[in-house]
């Protein structure tokens, strides 16, 4: 067959309508996928571009060595942004007399144009509220916290010293996007970087942290790290977001499974659509693939010509796709503009490649197995049309399921992810049409007892039950990944929001000596909903394991690079396990334990390479303690409540005298509460994270507006694929309800038998769906999501009921001209 | 590929057999079946329905091969030949006229009239198309679907499309059964007229034994087997 025939060939089934379900289910397929994937890839970046607020950059170089001049060459060459933040801790003074009052602060010196993501926030008085600013303290200046200004009891534009530096308090600083860990040695004193030599205070051997802070574009910081690789090792670490905040890393990694998932379920029920549109294609041209071969058609002529056809109407519908997808997605965009408070970056081309080659495999695996099947129709058909015709079925699923996989895994670049929505959604078919089966057979039973439609929709089914089993499977499958992504979105939402509760502590109070404990209560409980605990708490350190001295094994043992063994750290002691904690390995002490035991955070434990049965000796106050280990505990860290690397048995800690400290939630207008907590009772400290907590819930708010607005597309896509089978259906059940009106049956009848019929096709199908949805949910949750997992009674219930809604809504649709068009019509139409 | 030591005939078949499995075991359902035409001869082929006339057609046509015997159709031995070769063979020098029409629902009159032509990749289709449809007396139908055709309108229109791939064999199964007497006869005449002036052979399966009559030579089938 010439190229000029097979247009005209295409030409002419596309006039007679003959391609427009193919055609349709291409550009949907693409534009869906393309749609999807541009979206969520402008997403992904703005999500991303909001969470690097938390690390104050995109990346971070950090040491506790100052950073080579070579390393902000490499930025500078690659065009990024940088500044410098520089840490210590320093003791502060309120003036220069003898008895002046002094704090020990976390001193963060800054350079012009910090932080480069987020932004400081500051206060026009201690514990008033506060707005963000661009501004950095000026030369000779210092920004505050609140907690400082009673405890020294100074006022804005005091003077304090600092090492050898006079700085003259110049703002009240309440939140820094990189705070890191809210537990840092005493409050925040934020200065310039170029005024840390005057205060004289960065001596060999000073406990200083030095940051490189970074911004710019993806590949220029990929260029500058590959440029500064060889030199970080060992004492450099170069992070992102995912490294620095575990817990706004879990939430994304969590949030792009899940808008993968939801592409992957686009392009399956969009590959279903193409393969349903491609087989009624096929079968509407047995009868012509028999004439054009008693004409002369060879076998290999009839393949070349409808993969020729195939590949006009596939670049037809890649490029309408594409167009199609890239306007959607525009219009997703802007329709949600009021949703989305940050401007979305502009799109990379990955989503149009996506969807170019998603279309690609949709025709090579979905598409052309049926077709390429017409060049082994008889010709015999022309004389004899009992004789059958088409494509092998194991060729057809073979081919879908290939390419279904190969699609997934290229899509997903994730195995499990790919495999188990896989098993959700292939795996399930068997056991589908098995019931699929099964439920005809019992409703053609409980038809005969039936009405007149019941009888005439029932006996249909059961007649046709070879198709009607795969349509079930079919309309079951699209209504299965709907429920799972609607069941997995449920359970990741609420996962997050019992992370991080609105009832969430904002507050710690550290250092509350023990005869203040009671008081201290009694004014949290008289100004807040105050019910919490108080934790002991003693610092102490670790100076020798199992005999060996701390830093002799931290150099044969350490695996990091972030802590030091030696490091100063929070100790308290517990009977039981704290909540929020797992056992990891070992066993927990019993209350009444007499031994010095201990408890180690398990990644803190593998950091330094101890195990259960290890010895540690401790300095506490000067005195030595020694305890083993007796288990490893993991700790949900995001959970905000008081967390402990080490925890030890009551017996461990006996002797010495313990601070306390506890965690309450204090609304925002209610801070001034804080000033007269802290007048009362000058020694305890006071650590803010209310604004931390307030930027990881508007992270996880966005998230969760994401993912449902990937539910949304989804849903749209599989009622498409509804459609689609309806359709590649429609010609048999429309011949024969004709026939039936032809013999005298009435109008009424026929809507009467096809309402009963769609219904009951829908309840299978949403029953059958329900069965795999609860055990594809399951295993995703508990395998992929790593959430727990509860049965969804209202699944079983929703299931049946929405898929005989949606089936008898959809076909209704599309039968309501043929049930009203004469029966001759009908007939000669078909 | 054309047999030097071809028999003399457009067609003919020797001991022609074909066996279908059923589940009640073997059927023939041709069973040594002898045929031969001559150029411009015209064959009729009768007999009671299950006879085997229709499978002899298909056979004769190149469409399905027989479990045994051998078939020479315009020189060619077609039963030797794979169904790329037979489809060729089908493409240079048969015709087809169908019980049922087997027009293509999509394509216009015009354009199911020019596909032989189109499939040989020979010029002037259209006209060549047009000109038949005009012979056949539908010039005026010519963009019309076949569902917007009359029964004998569209049998008309699978006549010109026959002979617009100027056959050397003409097969016609049953042409006038799904149409009225009076349509049928004129289909009828038609198709002797345009067979006169084109000079084909015509194999015509047919019950109809005034049609039959027609025809120079008759071959009568009963159960699989040339009684007359």
């Amino acid at each position: 067959m010439s190229p000029g025939l097979v247009l005209r060939l295409a030409a002419r089934d596309w006039r007679a309508g003959e391609l427009r379900l193919l055609l349709a289910a291409i550009v949907v397929a693409v534009g869906a996928v393309t749609a999807i994937s541009l979206f969520v890839d402008r997403l992904q970046q703005a999500l991303l571009s909001e969470s690097t607020t938390f690390l104050g950059a995109d990346r971070v170089v950090r040491s506790t060595r100052a950073i080579p001049e070579a390393f902000r060459n490499a930025a500078r060459e690659n065009g990024l942004r940088q500044t410098d933040a520089v840490s210590f801790p320093s003791m502060l003074f309120a003036d220069e007399s003898e008895d002046a009052r002094n704090l020990l602060v976390a001193v963060k010196a800054v350079g012009p144009g910090y932080p480069l993501r987020g932004a400081l926030r500051v206060a026009d008085e201690p514990f008033g509220l506060d707005g963000p600013t661009s501004e950095v303290p000026g030369r000779g200046e210092a920004w505050l916290d609140s907690r400082v200004f009673p405890a020294l009891g100074i006022a804005l534009g005091d003077s304090v010293s600092v090492g050898y530096a006079d700085l003259r308090i110049a703002g009240v600083l309440t939140a820094e996007p990189d705070r890191g860990s809210v537990f840092d040695l005493g409050p925040r004193l934020l200065m310039r970087v170029e005024d840390v030599p005057a205060t004289g205070l960065i001596q060999p051997g000073s406990r200083v942290s030095y940051r490189l802070l970074l911004a710019g574009a993806e590949e220029d910081l990929a260029a500058t790290k590959a440029a500064i690789e060889a030199d970080l090792a060992p004492n450099y670490v170069w992070r992102g977001i995912k490294d620095a905040n575990p817990s706004i890393g879990e939430a994304l990694d969590r949030a792009e499974s899940f808008l993968l998932l939801g592409g992957l379920l686009a392009v399956v029920l969009a590959g279903v659509a193409v393969a349903l549109g491609a087989h009624r294609y096929a079968r509407r041209h047995y009868d012509h693939v028999g004439v054009l071969k008693t004409l002369g058609a060879t076998p290999g002529e009839v393949q070349w010509g409808y993969a020729g056809i195939l590949g006009v109407i596939g670049m037809a519908g890649v490029s309408v796709g594409l167009a199609l997808g890239g306007v959607a997605h525009l219009g997703m965009v802007s329709a949600l503009q009021a949703f989305l408070p940050v401007a979305l970056p502009a799109a990379g081309p990955r989503p149009l490649v996506v969807g170019s080659i998603t279309g690609l495999v949709c025709l090579l695996a979905f598409a052309l197995p049926p077709l390429i099947a017409l060049r082994d129709v008889s010709p015999m058909r022309v004389l004899r049309r009992d004789i059958a015709g088409g494509a092998s079925m194991a060729l057809t699923y073979g081919c879908a399921v290939a390419g279904t996989l190969g699609l997934l895994v290229w899509y997903a670049g994730n195995a499990w992810l790919t495999m188990w929505a896989l098993i959700g959604a292939v795996g399930v078919c068997g056991g589908f049409a098995a019931m699929a089966l099964v439920l005809l057979r019992g409703g053609r039973a409980a038809g005969m007892q039936a009405g007149s439609a019941w009888r005439l929709a029932l006996a249909g089914l059961q007649r046709r039950h070879r198709e009607n089993v795969a349509q079930i499977t079919i309309f079951g499958l699209a209504i299965m990944l709907l429920l799972v992504l609607l069941l997995i979105r449920t359970a990741l939402i609420d996962e997050w929001r019992a992370q991080l509760p609105e009832d969430a502590p904002n507050h710690f109070l550290m250092n509350v000596a023990h005869g203040e404990a009671a008081p201290v209560q009694a004014l949290l409980r008289e100004h807040t909903d105050y019910d919490g605990h108080l934790f002991p708490m003693i610092r102490g350190r670790i100076v020798a394991v199992n005999g060996e001295d701390a830093d002799v094994w931290e150099a044969e043992h350490r695996r990091g690079m972030e802590e030091r063994l030696r490091s100063e750290r929070n100790l308290t002691w517990a009977d039981e396990l704290p909540a929020g904690n797992e056992l990891a390995a070992g066993a927990w002490w019993p209350a009444d334990s007499e031994e010095a035991l201990i408890s180690l955070e398990d990644e803190y434990a593998e950091q330094f390479g101890l195990s259960v049965g290890d010895e540690l000796r401790f300095d506490i106050g000067g005195l030595p303690v020694t305890a083993r280990i007796a288990n490893l505990r993991h700790v949900q860290w995001d959970s905000l409540q008081p967390n402990f690397f080490i925890i030890f048995s009551r017996a461990g800690l006996a002797p010495f005298p313990t601070t306390h400290m506890t965690s309450f939630r204090l609304a925002p207008e209610r801070k001034r509460f804080l000033n007269e907590l802290l007048s009362a009772h000058p020694t305890i400290t006071v650590i803010e994270v209310d604004a931390i907590v307030k930027q990881v819930q508007r992270i996880i708010a966005r998230v969760t507006q994401a993912i449902e607005l990937v539910l949304a597309l989804v849903l749209g896509a599989g009622a498409l694929v509804l459609v689609a089978s309806i359709q590649a259906s429609h010609e048999a059940r429309m011949q024969e309800h004709a026939l039936v009106r032809a013999l005298g049956g009435t109008m009424k009848l026929i809507a009467g038998a096809l309402t009963v019929e769609f219904a009951v096709l829908g309840a299978f199908a949403g029953l059958v769906a329900a069965v795999g949805a609860e055990v594809t949910a399951l295993v995703l949750q508990t395998q992929v999501f790593e959430l727990s997992y509860d049965a969804h009674p209202w699944v079983w219930a929703t299931g049946p009921a929405v898929g005989a809604a949606l089936i008898t809504l959809v076909g209704g649709l599309g039968a309501g001209k043929l049930v009203r068009s004469p029966p001759a019509l009908v007939l000669r139409e078909i | 590929m054309k047999n030097a030591s071809a028999p003399p005939g457009v067609l003919r078949a020797r001991n022609v057999c074909k066996v279908v499995h059923t589940a009640e075991g073997e059927l023939a359902i041709l069973d040594g079946v002898d045929f031969d035409a001559a150029a411009g001869e015209s064959v009729a082929v009768v007999g009671a329905s299950g006879s085997g006339k229709t499978t002899l057609l298909g056979m004769l046509a190149g469409l399905d091969l027989p479990t045994a015997g051998d078939i020479w159709l315009d020189g060619d031995e077609i039963t030797a030949l794979s169904e790329e070769a037979r489809a060729r063979v089908r493409g240079r020098c048969i015709g087809f006229v169908f019980q049922t029409f087997q027009l293509i629902e999509s394509l216009t009159a015009v354009e199911n009239v020019m596909l032989p032509t189109e499939l040989r990749g020979n010029g002037g289709a259209r006209e060549d198309a047009r000109s038949f449809l005009q012979r056949v007396g539908l010039g005026q139908r010519m963009t019309h679907y076949p569902r917007q055709l009359s029964g004998g309108e569209q049998q008309r229109v699978a006549i010109a499309r026959a002979f617009a791939s100027r056959p050397k064999v003409l097969f016609a199964d049953e042409p006038t059964g799904n149409l009225d007497t009076g349509t049928g006869r004129r289909i009828i005449e038609l198709l002797f007229k345009l067979n006169r002036e084109s000079g084909a052979t015509l194999v015509l399966v047919t019950h109809d034994e005034a049609l039959a009559e027609r025809c120079d030579r008759t071959v009568t089938l009963d159960a699989g087997r040339v009684v007359a």
